[in-house]
């Protein structure tokens, strides 16, 4: 029996570990295949140094003294030494923490499951096989325990996989559920789909469309199927209010669009922009384009599209045709140039100043147009009002009722947001999903910050592909330009960002590089006074 | 604007008033009204002692000859829910072992009665708490316009002529009788006209020629209402009347017209009952034969008066003049008016479908407007209160 107790704790060991690799499992969004490969990028993350000593350290001392036969000494340290291994090391820094849902509860379950049976495996084998002496048996027992603490990931891979056809039923009938209720509610479907600038659009679009209409917009950047189902069968259920529901669509992979589309059939298509984010995951630009086009494609014949026309690739797909209404947005043609290339509204006179956005907005047909003046900072912002105003002012809201709506704006949180430190230090914080163009707008508004010392911390752009060294590097060359000191958190994926800041003759004695975002707001606590101003750009997973 | 569901109104008619009859009238000369394509009506029918219903035979007038309205299938009940998610109706609220609750989202209501429970503010009071956009006064206008006093008292104050009044309680008509006949008599001559104080097509109204005439209209008038008013009458004077529609501060006032019975005063019948369209085919003169001076004069002062008491949508507004003394009294306001005064409209080139939409436009609007205002704000109240204890809340901490 020793050998089904010592299995029993490295059984333990290993819940405790699935438990906390779950977290991380969970962040790359139950995806086996992305979870190992992060996994696997570090040997350390795999291969735990203080178990793997207390295991060789426990076998070694067993079969050192394996011969005292009769003393239970071999299993007292075996013991030992698995329970060292099996206490949990003392937890670091979590920006997202494990978020207890159904769905983890289910994986914990099926994991768990699956380590059980691999440990009621090897108490079968243990206790089956036939020993040379008892410290062979220990050792054995040992050594299968610490393969199953070993396997933890593996665990929960297992139990992903035998929960699939459970997770299966409950998202078809949860997709069903949501069906079901937008049938009911009949809302009228506005679409936004887009590389970036979807979140603030919708929440902008709402709050504009909610002049006149009551108008639903999922929540946060809920954005995957399951999200807007959640939304919908959360929120909507017995809510009979909505005239417009806004339903926001982002993508991994091709077909993700078509499937929310099914869910959501649109009858207004919005698309912000396409860009290299996720190019990761895509393979090329030409396929992330395609995947956005899912969203007008789905339109009815009827249908409306708004395109940002100053992005080429959005160019190609209003040059598509489809469907009859294609409404066009731009803030770098003049009115001319929208004259000849049939843009709806464009954008001119734009200012930026600390206090906001201000722009003239046009509706080249009727030549209407109206001052557009916001808090929101930030130059792509303005592409993501036009948007609005085109959908708002189609939808039959007065541009001068649409111009007091933008007036009344806040940005989203996390996004360009500023706020003034009770110490007089100005934090603008646009931590969340950077990307090539939002960069650009943010140290734009971080160069209108010239009462004292400009400080950027950024861990720099991922999941750019092939694009991300290149586009790191311009955010390098910006940043040289637009701050005065520079944080440069962690070091892997901010190497090109250094080399371009080096390349530049930015004072390197204000250059520096932190390992974790803690460190670096220590840093700003104790070197920054009222006046500075802090730009928090992009912010990585835990996966990072 | 890209093609949008049909919009589901709902008409409100019947209530529990004494002109539950005209409503039922009125609401299906609404009903019928509407374009199929581009509306769906729910009919909403309140039954005189209160119960609510809904259901498709309640489209049809000739379901309500007898009193088996109610029996026929797809008559159900229901209930206009003051929960802001729901939006409209709730079809058996009190669903049972057979039969399942249902909500029926409506766009717009578009109320239909007249006189107490329904023109009076109180079904405006249960829309606004819906937020369901609705046609016609909102709370402040029909509660005031439903009141004779009230509405005297806010149309002197913004200048526009009104008859002198005399108006008391029934607490104390039944206690201090003499003493208000007395003091009546000695600051009018008669005759007199006797009227409570909120009640609509003249049910309830009496005409006195002598101090005891006077006695038995307001024993009359007072089993109809709590408070009443008493007016000299104007003699050998004409009644024109006027539409206004409009809503925010765009308003339109319509063709006049001068009903001819005025001398001999209409009676309830007279005025709902001659004929089978309403008040329509009663005898009347359009437009009525004044100055066109005095015609724009009163249109004028129609759209004024409107304005005065915060109205929305359509009234009809009733007048007293005599054009060769120069009197001209605003009488009343209604702001639900029978058949909604199709016929004057007609002259200004409305149909009864033109109409309807209009107002619905104006209760969407009205809607709009009411949106620009916050409700939403934030406080910190309840977390300071509850840290402190409720208490402490004030004053001391």
């Amino acid at each position: 029996m020793p050998e089904a107790v010592l299995i029993s704790i490295w059984l333990i060991g290993a819940w405790l570990r699935i438990l906390r690799q779950s977290r991380f499992y969970q962040i790359e969004e139950y995806m086996s295949r992305r979870y190992l490969r992060w996994l696997l990028r570090d040997w350390r993350r795999a291969l735990p140094l203080r178990p793997l000593a207390a295991w060789m350290a426990g076998v070694a001392f067993v079969f050192a003294r394996g011969d005292a036969t009769g003393s239970h000494l071999p299993f007292l340290v075996a013991l030992v030494a698995a329970a060292i291994a099996a206490v949990p090391p003392a937890t670091t820094e979590e920006k997202s923490p494990l978020v207890v849902t159904q769905r983890l509860k289910r994986l914990l379950f099926g994991a768990g499951l699956a380590s059980a049976l691999g440990a009621g495996a090897a108490v079968w084998l243990t206790s089956n096989a036939g020993y040379a002496n008892a410290a062979a048996g220990v050792g054995l027992a040992s050594s299968l325990g610490f393969a199953l603490f070993l396997l933890a990931p593996l665990w929960l891979v297992a139990g992903n996989a035998l929960m699939g056809p459970a997770e299966a039923a409950l998202r078809r009938r949860y997709l069903k559920q949501a069906a079901a209720t937008l049938d009911k509610l009949q809302p009228k479907i506005i679409g936004i789909t887009g590389s970036y600038g979807k979140t603030t659009t919708k929440h902008f679009l709402r709050d504009i469309m909610s002049a006149r209409y009551a108008t639903y917009a999922t929540p946060k950047s809920y954005n995957t199927l399951m999200g807007v189902s959640l939304a919908i069968n959360r929120d909507l259920a017995d809510d009979y209010r909505s005239e417009y529901f806004i339903s926001e669509m982002g993508a991994y992979v091709e077909g993700e669009i078509e499937r929310i589309c099914q869910l959501t059939p649109p009858d207004i298509a919005i698309v912000t922009e396409v860009g290299p984010q996720h190019l990761e995951r895509f393979g090329s630009l030409e396929n992330i384009m395609r995947a956005k086009y899912e969203l007008v494609r789905n339109l009815p014949a009827d249908g409306v599209a708004v395109f940002n026309w100053d992005n080429p690739y959005i160019r190609e797909m209003i040059a598509q045709g489809y469907p009859a209404t294609r409404l066009s947005v731009s803030r770098q043609a003049s009115l001319e140039d929208a004259r000849g290339q049939d843009i709806t509204w464009v954008a001119s006179d734009v200012s930026e100043s600390l206090s906001g956005l201000a722009f003239r907005a046009c509706h080249v047909a009727s030549g209407e147009q109206a001052l557009i003046e916001t808090a929101v900072v930030g130059e792509h912002n303005v592409t993501n009002l036009l948007l609005c105003i085109a959908v708002a002012f189609h939808e039959g809201i007065t541009l001068r009722e649409i111009a007091g709506r933008i007036r009344g704006l806040r940005p989203a949180e996390s996004r360009l947001a500023a706020e003034t430190t009770a110490s007089g230090i100005t934090i603008i914080n646009d931590a969340y999903s950077a990307n090539p163009a939002g960069v650009v707008s943010a140290l734009k508004v971080l160069r209108l910050h010239v009462t004292g010392k400009r400080l950027l911390i950024t861990p720099g752009m991922v999941e750019l592909g092939a694009l991300q060294d290149s586009e790191n590097h311009k955010l390098g060359l910006l940043a040289a330009e637009s701050a005065t000191d520079i944080i440069l958190i962690g070091r892997g994926q901010t190497a090109s960002i250094l080399a371009a800041i080096q390349s530049t003759n930015f004072d390197q004695s204000r250059l520096h590089t932190l390992e974790s975002l803690d460190d670096a707001v220590n840093w700003y606590r104790q070197n920054l006074r009222a006046g500075d101003t802090v730009l928090f750009l992009n912010d990585l997973p835990d996966t990072y | 604007m890209s093609k949008r569901r049909p919009q589901v109104v709902a008409v409100i008619f019947g209530g529990r008033s004494v002109e539950h009859d005209v409503s039922i009238v009125t609401g299906h000369q609404i009903m019928s009204a509407f374009p199929t394509d581009s509306y769906r009506v729910v009919p909403v029918y309140i039954a005189r002692d209160g119960r609510w219903f809904t259901g498709e035979p309640l489209t049809n007038l000739d379901n309500f000859k007898g009193d088996g309205a109610l029996n026929l299938d797809g008559v159900q009940p229901c209930l206009l829910s003051p929960d802001t998610r729901h939006h409209g109706l709730i079809i058996n609220p009190l669903a049972g072992r057979f039969r399942q609750s249902e909500v029926q989202r409506l766009d717009v209501v578009f109320p239909a009665l007249h006189g107490s429970h329904g023109e009076d503010g109180s079904l405006q009071g249960l829309l606004e708490l819906a937020d369901i956009p609705y046609v016609g006064c909102a709370t402040l206008g029909s509660a005031l316009t439903n009141d004779k006093i009230m509405t005297k008292m806010a149309l002197r104050q913004a200048g526009i002529p009104v008859i002198a009044d005399y108006w008391f309680s029934r607490e104390t008509w039944l206690e201090q009788a003499d003493d208000i006949v007395a003091a009546i008599c000695s600051e009018f001559d008669f005759p007199l006209f006797v009227k409570p104080a909120t009640l609509g097509s003249s049910i309830g109204i009496g005409r006195a020629d002598t101090p005891d005439m006077l006695r038995a209209s307001i024993d009359i008038a007072a089993n109809f209402d709590r408070r009443i008013l008493v007016e000299p009458a104007v003699t050998s004077g004409i009644e024109i009347n006027c539409s206004v529609i409009g809503t925010g501060d765009d308003f339109q006032a319509s063709t006049l017209e001068q009903p001819v019975s005025w001398d001999e005063f209409l009676s309830y019948e007279d005025k709902y009952l001659r004929g089978s369209e309403g008040m329509k085919s009663a005898e009347r003169i359009i437009p009525a034969p004044l100055s066109p001076e005095l015609t724009r004069h009163i249109q004028q002062l129609s759209i004024e008066a409107f304005k005065a008491v915060d109205g929305r949508g359509i009234a009809r507004i009733d007048f007293l003049a005599r054009p060769d003394r120069d009197e001209l009294y605003l009488n009343e306001i209604n702001t639900m008016p029978g058949s909604l005064a199709f016929y004057l409209w007609r002259e200004d080139g409305f149909s009864q479908t033109d109409l309807v939409q209009r107002l619905v436009r104006f209760a969407l609007d009205a809607h709009a407007e009411k949106r620009r205002n916050m409700y939403d704000y934030q406080t910190n109240l309840v977390a300071v209160a509850s840290r402190r204890g409720l208490k402490g809340s004030k004053g001391k901490g």
